[in-house]
């Protein structure tokens, strides 16, 4: 697993524009992220992946936020805590007080495999406003480049890199909804 | 979708950030926020009508407030990104309500005891705890969305801390109207009104800046 060094050293390279260095630092950044929430939500494994899922979006969107000169796994977990912190208000709110009461932090899962999630994100894609959502289909899940895209819908390119932007923080959103439901 | 299949759908095709620019883009809003406040100011409260003899009082109680403003500042600014250390950011702000008390003790004694009441609660009630969060909340908004683009991890504090930097600002703002020049009024009831944006902004930060 990716140390404090080799994390950031990613994260970075993503920053300037490298997608292999960007997807190997999500990755990489998904192992911690799972034991971490499954350690906190014992009994509620998919709930966990969900968190995880939902955190990486965090990550993704919010990257511009990382300050190089700061340790790189403090932002990290400090997003984690967040979305977990989120997550537990909204089930309080809607009086299910189950994944708080599961909550003890314990011994480590052994088990560190990718579970599968209970919530399916190409659903939440679909909600997504149209534009948004037609950005994100064309260039994110499509072979498309935001060039090729902005030709294919008429947008300008600077505006579908915003609806692309926009379109993950709102899927975000609507993914920490639907785990508190 | 697999957790690895997302990966792959956000690490697509990006694009390099651009930089970001916060300390640009908070001082900007703040001024936003200011100049608000000033036009709040003038159009429902007017300038006070001897401002051609009182310019320096003016000028003094703006500048008290700005250093209230700058001393939450990097505070505020820290927390609107996840992780770091506040470290000697919280100490900024306790030493200018701990020098606030300090002028506050020190003007009163410098004065014959009859005159102290007056002078401390500048001859009734003073307006200024609740007309500086009014004319505080335009800055306070736009900060607010501002840091929502960012990503606060710690709302409570992190209202708190937009609401007194906002605060600060709104305390510029009045003090073209305050008509009280008397230092420990100033040092007393400008600090409290800006706590109390502090407090407000400590409770609506938990739903105000979810993200």
């Amino acid at each position: 697993m990716a140390d404090e060094a080799a994390l950031r050293a990613l994260l970075l390279k993503g920053l300037a524009g490298e997608e292999a260095a960007h997807r190997k630092f999500l990755t990489e950044a998904a192992a911690l992220l799972r034991p971490y929430f499954r350690n906190r939500l014992r009994g509620a494994r998919e709930d966990a992946e969900d968190l995880v899922q939902e955190t990486l979006v965090a990550l993704h969107t919010r990257r511009d936020t990382y300050d190089p000169n700061l340790p790189l796994t403090a932002w990290m977990y400090a997003i984690a805590r967040y979305r977990l912190i989120d997550l537990l208000r909204r089930k309080k709110r809607r009086g299910d007080h189950s994944a708080i009461d599961d909550l003890e932090i314990g011994d480590a899962d052994p088990a560190f495999e990718a579970g599968d999630a209970k919530r399916d994100v190409a659903r939440l894609l679909a909600k997504l406003p149209e534009k948004q959502r037609r950005a994100i289909e064309l260039v994110k899940l499509q072979e498309h480049s935001v060039e090729e895209a902005s030709r294919l819908t008429g947008y300008g390119v600077s505006d579908i890199k915003v609806s692309i932007h926009r379109g993950m923080k709102t899927l975000m959103k609507l993914m920490a909804e639907e785990s508190a439901a | 979708m697999k957790t690895d299949d997302l990966i792959d759908m956000l690490a697509k095709n990006i694009e390099p950030a651009e930089r970001p620019r916060w300390r640009m883009r908070t001082m900007l809003t703040l001024l936003a926020g200011l100049a608000i406040a000033v036009a709040l100011v003038l159009t429902f409260m007017g300038m006070r009508p001897d401002i051609g003899t009182a310019t320096w009082a003016v000028l003094l109680k703006a500048a008290f407030s700005a250093t209230a403003a700058a001393s939450v500042l990097p505070l505020a600014m820290r927390l609107m990104r996840p992780g770091s250390p506040l470290g000697w950011r919280v100490a900024a702000v306790l030493l200018f309500v701990g020098v606030s008390i300090l002028a506050t003790a020190i003007a009163l004694m410098g004065m014959p005891s009859g005159l102290r009441l007056r002078s401390w609660m500048g001859g009734g009630f003073p307006w200024c705890i609740v007309l500086i969060p009014i004319f505080a909340a335009p800055a306070a908004a736009l900060m607010v969305w501002l840091a929502r683009s960012l990503a606060p991890t710690r709302l409570t504090l992190s209202g708190a801390a937009i609401g007194a930097l906002s605060g600060g600002l709104g305390a510029m703002a009045y003090a073209m109207y305050c008509p009280v020049d008397s230092v420990a009024f100033v040092t007393t009831w400008y600090v409290v009104g800006i706590a109390i944006c502090a407090a407000i902004g400590a409770i609506v930060g938990s739903k105000l800046l979810r993200w």
